[in-house]
This record gives C-alpha cells, sequence and structure tokens, in this order.
C-alpha cells in the first residue's frame, strides 16, 4: 500500500501547519513504531502476546543506561537498547515458541510480570518506581556533522526518519518470504510443519523480531521523556497496544496499527479532556470491535472501498467481483 | 522404498495399531483400506510423524526415520494430503502452492527480497496449479473455492513440495463421479513417478489404480495382496466393505 | 525441629489459600469444559466479587445511601453472611452477560475468543477503579472469625482456618451438586462433549449462560472470602486467573479432584513463599507458570487439550 505510505510521508508537514504540539507527533510515532513491530506478531504470525510492555521498557532502561554507564552516543545506546530487548525476547522465546493460543498468552503474561516485577525491585539499577531519569536527547552524529535534537521540533524530525525506516523495514519483511511463511504458520501451523518446515524457529524469529522494534521504541520513549519508568512494563500497557492494535485492524492490515495509534491517541487528548473514563470507553470499543468488527478500522475502510468498486465494475462490464476482491483483500 | 515394521500405537489404555507391518516399494501405488475407525488414519499420522509408535520402526530408502519430528520427515520427501482438508484458507489457490514449494521453504529465513513474486517461482506454483486443473482459480482465495476444487488444492499442495512418497488420505471422500474421474486420472498420471500410499473407502477407485492393498481391521494388518488376490480374499468377498464386480 | 515448626501456620495459610485457588478454578474449569473459551476475565470476575461485597458491608462502597442505611442496622455477622450471597450472585449476572458476548466469537478463530476475554478483564478492572477508586480498600470482619488463637505455642489466623473450612464445605457442596444431582449430571456431560449434550435436546446455550454464571459466582465467593488475605485493590484480578490456569495444567482439565490436589500444591508454594519473603509470593506464582507450562508439556491424560487450539 504505498499510497497509504505517501500520505503518512505528508503528514509531519501538516502536523506543523495545524499547530498541535510537536510531543503529541513524537508520541504517536513512537507507539506507531511499537505497534507496527508487535503486529509482525499478533497481525501476522497470530500470536497473542500480553506482556510486550517488557521490551519496550527494556529498550528504555538500557538506552539509559548505556547513556550513563558506557557512552552517551546516540547510535551506541540505540544499539544497546535494540541488543538488550532482542536477548531478553530471544530468552522468553525459547520458553514459548513452541506454543499458541491461551499457552503463549500466559507465558508472555506471565515473563512480563516478572521483567516488570525485576525492574521494580532492582533499585540500584532502574531506580524503581522512580524512574530512571535525566535520559538525553542525544545528538545525531553523522560523522561529518552532529544535530541537536533537544527540541521538540527537530526531535521529531529524527523520530519521523526512524519510523520510515522501520516502517520500510517492515514492509520488506512482510512481503518476503519469510512474512508469507509466518501468515502460512497463522492459518495452518500443523500443515506448514507438514510441509517440511520448523515452525518454532520461524515463531521465535518474529517474536524476537517484535521484541527488537518494541526495544527501539523504547528507547526513542527514554529519549521523548528524558526517562526510563517502569510502568509502561505493566500489564495494563502491554494490553493496551493489544487493543490499538487490533483496533486499528493489525489483523488484516499492515497500516492497521497506525491507524490505531492514532485512534488511541486522539481519544486520549480529545476524550480525556471531557472525562477521567476513557481508558473504559476505549476497552469497551475494543470489546465491540472483537464482536462484530475483528478487522478493525482498517477493515471498514477496505469494505468500503470494496463496495465502492463493485458498484462501478459491476457497472462497467458484469465483470467478475471475486477476483477484484482476492486483489483487494491482499496486503 | 518405505517400510514399517511392527508398529505398534497407543493412546492411553486404548491401542490403535497392533503389530503393522507394511511395505510400499518404490514406484508402485499401495492401498490401505478398511473400516472406519480401523486405524487407517492413525497409520498415516505414525508414518509422517505426527506421533510416535510405541513399538516398532519405520525406515525410508533404508534410513530409520522412526520418531522423527514431522517435518523432517517432510524434508526427506514425505509427503501427504489430509482426510479433512487442511489448507491456508486466507491465501489464494497459488499461495497455497507457493509455500509448498521446497524452494520457498529454502528461502524460508530470507526476509528482505520480495515476497515469491518472482517468475520463476509462481510459475512452478501455477504449473503444480495446472497439474490439478486448478490454474485458471490461482487468485481465488482458498476459501471461496468449492469442495471438489478445495479436493484438488489439497493434492496440489501435497505434490508441490515434490515428493518422492506420498500419502492421500481418502483423496475421493466427497467428490462426485466428475471429481472422481479426474482424480483418478492424475493419480494414474503419477504412478511411475513416486511412491504412493492411498488410504480409500471408494473401492472401485482403490481397486483401479492400486498395485498392491494391505486390509487393516482393529488395528492389524489381515489381509495383503494384488487387487486380484484380494478379490478372492472370502473376507473381503464377505465383509461390507462394498461388493465389487 | 524448631524452624519447622515456626512454618506450621504458614502451612495453614498455604492451605487456606490453596483451597481457595481450588475453587476458583473448578469454577474456571467448568466454564472450559463447556465453552471452548478461555475466561481471562475469571480473575476479574473474582475481583468484582470482592467489590460486591465492599459496597454490600461498608456505608461508603457505593450503594445509594437509603440501601446501606438498611444493611448497616444488621449486626456484621448477618452482613457478611449476606454478602456472601448476595455479592457472587451480583457477579454471576455480570459473568452471564459476558457470556453473552461472547457467543459472537464461537466457531471463530480462538484467538478472538481470548482477545474478547482479555478486553473483559480490562474493562472490568477499569470499571472496578473508577468505582472504587485506585487505593486499597478493606472489610470488616465479624469478630468470631479475626484474629488468631494459640494452638501450643503457635498463633493461628482464625481467619485462615475459617477460610478453610468454608472452601472445604464450598467444594464439598460444588462436589455433591455436580455428582449428585440431575442439572450437574447435563453439566458435566457438557464438559466432556457439548455438541452431544445439545443433540439429546439439552438447550446448549441455556446451558452455557447457567455454567458460565455458576463460574463466575464460584470466583467470586473465592474472591470474598480472600479479601483479608490478599486485600482488595483493582489489579488483584490478574493475579487470581493465574494460578487457576496452573491449576488447570497441573490437574488436568476435567479432573475435579486433580484441580483440588493442584490448588492445594500452588497454595503451599505460594503460601511459603509468603513465609519468607512476602514480596515474592505473588510472583512465585507467575514463575510456577513458567515452569509448569515449560515441563508439563501436555500433562492432560493423553487427550488433546482445548487449550492447545
Amino acid at each position: 500500500m504505498l499510497i497509504a505510505f505517501a500520505v503518512f510521508g505528508s503528514l509531519p508537514f501538516w502536523i506543523t501547519e495545524i499547530g498541535l504540539y510537536h510531543y503529541l507527533g513524537v508520541e504517536i510515532l513512537i507507539w506507531c513504531i511499537y505497534e507496527l513491530g508487535f503486529n509482525l506478531l499478533l497481525g501476522y504470525a497470530g500470536l497473542p502476546s500480553f506482556g510486550h510492555g517488557a521490551y519496550f521498557g527494556i529498550g528504555a532502561y538500557a538506552f539509559g543506561l548505556t547513556q550513563f554507564n558506557l557512552w552517551p552516543n546516540l547510535w551506541v545506546c540505540l544499539a544497546a537498547a535494540i541488543l538488550a530487548a532482542t536477548l531478553f525476547g530471544a530468552v522468553v522465546a525459547c520458553f514459548i515458541s513452541h506454543r499458541r493460543g491461551i499457552y503463549f498468552a500466559l507465558m508472555t503474561i506471565a515473563f512480563g510480570q516478572m521483567f516488570f516485577f525485576i525492574a521494580s525491585k532492582w533499585t540500584s539499577v532502574t531506580k524503581g518506581e522512580d524512574g530512571l531519569l535525566n535520559i538525553a536527547r542525544l545528538p545525531v552524529e553523522l560523522g561529518f556533522a552532529a544535530y541537536p535534537i533537544q527540541r521538540n521540533a527537530a526531535f521529531y524530525w529524527f523520530v519521523f526518519a526512524c519510523f520510515v525506516v522501520v516502517a520500510v523495514l517492515l514492509w520488506r519483511i512482510v512481503n518476503s518470504p519469510f512474512g508469507k511463511v509466518i501468515q502460512a504458520i497463522k492459518q495452518n501451523e500443523l500443515r506448514m510443519s507438514f510441509l517440511g518446515y520448523r515452525v518454532e524457529l520461524y515463531k521465535g524469529a518474529a517474536f524476537v523480531l517484535s521484541c527488537a522494534f518494541s526495544g527501539f521504541a523504547g528507547a526513542l520513549f527514554a529519549m521523548a521523556q528524558g526517562g526510563a519508568f517502569v510502568q509502561v512494563m505493566n500489564l495494563q500497557w502491554s494490553g493496551v497496544i493489544v487493543l490499538m492494535t487490533l483496533i486499528g485492524g493489525g489483523l488484516v492490515s499492515f497500516w492497521g496499527p497506525v491507524l490505531g495509534t492514532i485512534l488511541y491517541f486522539v481519544a486520549r487528548d480529545l476524550l480525556g479532556a471531557y472525562t477521567a473514563t476513557w481508558l473504559l470507553w476505549f476497552g469497551l470499543m475494543f470489546m465491540l470491535v472483537v464482536m462484530f468488527k475483528p478487522e478493525g478500522l482498517a477493515g471498514l475502510w477496505r469494505d468500503l472501498r470494496r463496495r465502492g468498486a463493485t458498484r462501478t465494475n459491476a457497472a462497467k462490464a458484469g465483470a467478475q467481483p471475486s477476483a477484484l476482491l482476492a486483489l483487494l483483500r491482499a496486503r | 522404498m518405505l517400510e514399517a515394521r511392527g508398529l505398534h500405537m497407543r493412546f492411553g489404555d486404548l491401542v490403535v495399531l497392533e503389530d503393522i507391518t507394511l511395505g510400499f516399494p518404490e514406484g508402485r501405488l499401495s492401498g490401505i483400506m478398511g473400516p472406519n475407525g480401523a486405524g487407517k488414519t492413525t497409520c498415516f499420522n505414525v508414518l509422517t510423524g505426527r506421533y510416535k509408535p510405541v513399538r516398532g520402526s519405520i525406515t525410508l530408502r533404508g534410513e530409520d526415520i522412526t520418531g522423527l519430528a514431522p517435518h523432517a520427515i517432510a524434508r526427506k520427501g514425505v509427503s501427504r494430503s489430509f482426510q479433512l482438508m487442511n489448507l491456508f484458507n486466507e491465501f489464494s489457490a497459488e499461495e497455497n502452492v507457493l509455500v509448498a514449494l521446497p524452494d520457498m521453504r529454502r528461502r524460508g529465513f530470507d526476509m528482505l527480497s520480495r515476497r515469491g513474486s518472482d517468475a520463476t517461482v509462481r510459475g512452478r506454483a501455477r504449473q503444480a496449479l495446472d497439474r490439478v486443473g486448478l490454474a485458471d482459480k490461482a487468485d481465488m482465495p482458498a476459501r471461496d473455492l468449492s469442495y471438489g476444487e478445495r479436493r484438488a488444492l489439497e493434492i496440489a499442495v501435497a505434490l508441490a513440495t515434490e515428493p518422492s512418497v506420498l500419502f492421500l488420505d481418502e483423496p475421493t471422500s466427497g467428490l462426485g463421479t466428475d471429481g472422481t474421474e479426474r482424480l483418478a486420472e492424475l493419480i494414474g498420471r503419477l504412478k511411475g513417478q513416486l511412491t504412493m500410499v492411498m488410504i480409500e473407502h471408494d473401492m472401485a477407485f482403490l481397486f483401479g489404480l492400486a498395485d498392491r492393498i494391505a486390509v487393516i481391521h482393529w488395528g492389524q494388518v489381515i489381509a495383503q495382496g494384488t487387487p486380484e488376490e484380494l478379490r478372492r480374499n472370502p473376507w473381503v468377498e464377505n465383509s461390507n466393505l462394498g461388493k465389487l464386480r | 525441629m524448631d524452624s519447622l515448626l515456626f512454618l506450621l501456620p504458614h502451612l495453614l495459610n498455604g492451605l487456606a489459600l490453596g483451597l481457595l485457588f481450588a475453587l476458583i478454578a473448578l469454577g474456571f474449569m467448568l466454564i472450559i469444559g463447556v465453552m471452548e473459551v478461555i475466561n481471562l476475565a475469571h480473575g476479574s470476575l473474582f475481583a468484582l466479587g470482592a467489590y460486591a461485597a465492599l459496597a454490600l458491608m461498608t456505608p461508603d462502597g457505593g450503594l445509594p445511601p437509603a440501601m446501606v442505611a438498611l444493611f448497616q442496622a444488621l449486626p456484621l455477622a448477618w452482613r457478611y453472611a449476606a454478602a456472601l450471597v448476595l455479592a457472587p450472585l451480583a457477579v454471576a449476572i455480570v459473568g452471564m452477560g459476558l457470556e453473552l458476548c461472547l457467543r459472537r466469537t464461537y466457531g471463530r478463530d480462538p484467538l478472538y475468543g481470548l482477545l474478547l476475554t482479555f478486553g473483559a478483564a480490562l474493562v472490568i478492572e477499569e470499571l472496578i477503579r473508577l468505582a472504587w477508586g485506585p487505593t486499597e480498600r478493606f472489610i470488616p470482619m465479624p469478630q468470631g472469625i479475626t484474629g488468631g488463637v494459640m494452638l501450643g505455642e503457635l498463633i493461628y489466623s482464625k481467619y485462615r482456618m475459617f477460610a478453610a473450612l468454608f472452601a472445604i464445605a464450598m467444594i464439598a457442596l460444588l462436589w455433591l451438586f455436580l455428582e449428585r444431582t440431575p442439572y450437574g449430571a447435563i453439566i458435566k456431560a457438557g464438559a466432556h462433549d457439548s455438541e452431544m449434550v445439545g443433540a439429546l435436546g439439552v438447550n446448549l446455550p441455556r446451558l452455557r449462560l447457567f455454567v458460565f454464571g455458576f463460574g463466575s459466582l464460584l470466583a467470586a465467593i473465592a474472591g470474598i472470602v480472600m479479601v483479608p488475605i490478599w486485600g482488595i485493590r483493582p489489579h488483584v484480578g490478574v493475579d487470581a486467573v493465574v494460578p487457576a490456569f496452573v491449576i488447570i495444567v497441573l490437574g488436568g482439565v476435567g479432573s475435579f479432584w486433580g484441580a483440588v490436589i493442584a490448588g492445594l500444591l500452588v497454595g503451599m508454594v505460594v503460601g511459603l513463599t509468603g513465609a519468607f519473603a512476602t514480596d515474592w509470593s505473588l510472583i512465585s506464582m507467575y514463575m510456577l507458570l513458567i515452569l509448569v507450562v515449560t515441563f508439563r508439556a501436555r500433562g492432560l491424560l493423553g487427550k488433546k487439550s482445548i487449550l492447545e487450539a
């Protein structure tokens, strides 16, 4: 969906024009990165992880710790964050790769809670509930020049660049043979094993990859907030990304999670102004979506386009709607 | 080619297979028949690695494959179709066959190249579809195909792995006369090219194609032989497995 | 030797905890048996039970003043007994409502049912947070069951004894209901093969509704009794569903006594951990989950479990 990509490409200009504060854009993009990575696991591999906040948090802490104790270089710290999240993800993957469904889900919850617990208790390293503070937005050093990104506006462009890279990377991944394989595994794991695939390896890879992206997003978030906090690792926050991803239509569309993220933040800012119960409404909306339209917003969009297309096409030549449907359903 | 010796299989206290010894010669079509619940599909499941037999051994080209995981056995050139169809419903017919191609499997972890949209791979997928007469339905999602087409796709997927041994579990179930004829034709064409093992209830179909048939009842092999030999077998004659002309 | 004796009160605690866990797990199991769904919201219903009792028992629990005045007039013990009956019934209704929502996901990819119950758990927790606030609350307990009692040289918690006995009674009642009543037989049959039961003329949707409500009821009762042991916080729901799951995996889906024994085991582990490091008692449950799932791959009498869907 290169069209969608172009639309989002022009987003930053629009945001600046309207005068919505840049930080919102930053938050949205960071969570988009988090979710696009997460959707690799949920939407494409069909594996529900309710403990992903842990890897987001690990990335944030890793970034901060590397900055304070190792080398306050942007690229090094980001790399450390990704590496840390990937490593922890790999360890967990060893326990859960050969599972699916409820076993998988509960194990992710268990590990998520454990990491949350460790992070809260290991105060010497993580400073516990207070959080790891004073994480700086390190300048972007490109060898020939260093660009400071302290200010929100500048930081936004950096985050946007990251978003572009991540989106392109993930788009390539899901359209690669690997992407095909994990989609097949989602639909019929048994058959895939009979076709000679070592499904645990693929599921594990999908999991670890999504953890890596989560860690990256976490590091960016640490820079954005100026600190790494343990709250993002709790069950509620891990659950919220599931909600966002699904409502947006992650199960059927690459861009679904982005829609879901935008919806979430809009809801938070708009509804949050009126009522403190907006999370409740979001949760209820999630339930309704699962019940009535699990394909989410992206699914709705697709339905609208399909209805428009079939009407014109049918009028034109009484063509086969099935081929068109197949085309529209393609990711 | 493929040999099973003394297979015993048990689920809890229920003995499902008892001392099964079968040989499937290379290039031939071997049939397995028997009443429902006799253990035929369990036999398949054991032979293809889904279950590990309690006792006994399975050898493929002389190599012991007992107890190997399904994916390992599949990689040695064993493929199967399922009685209750096991397709990728969201995928198109072409995509269904695509993931079965050994080429795709070898490139499974390739995360950066374009989706299997390069011409050679897709061409081979279309060829596989053509074999079963589904070339014109390549882009249809599997769940939108008719029952007969899904059956054909099921076999196309199993064939796409370029197996040396193909297990077919009741391939005609639910097919009408037309479909059965086409299937008989397809299998006839495949004879000699690979080793096939087929479970079937349709006696005419089975007897017309198989080189040798084994009869399984109550988890045991009670008779084995060529179709002619079995026709003369009193047990088969008198059983309600179907009267043959 | 002394140190071992010191463990005895903690063993009692573990026992009480284990029996209550078993109760939660049994309700959980009944629901799994008759439906194909793993109810992640089971823990939230547990929590809701506690909060509903809170509403009934304390003047600022959230009920309209007129009702509160009426209720407060009764002596504490009566109020407690009434709460034990009324609150679970209210939760049962919520549970049935949840089942109605779940109907839309039957027959589809089990992932949707899982996501829906997860969403429900989140929603219920939020509702609780909104209605009763995020801080810890307390329910006054009748005199007769609070405090300690001296046996030998050690102090045993009277409440734990009460909780244990109460749980035993509930489990016994449940067993009698399942084994000796016709409706219980239907539930058991339905748990074994729900399609068949439908074919035999039982109104399957109604059965499912009832079982869901009943399972929720059990969870709520456990929730109320658990209050002095675990406290009332909105988040207590999640902490409750994990042991239920561990117990099912250990004891086997469909095995009544398996659930009870496994419940005792889990309770012991949690209780004893609590003796040495209170912070770690909750997390020990999660660790237990990881261990159990890792090493008891199937563990379910050879029968392929619906949990594997």
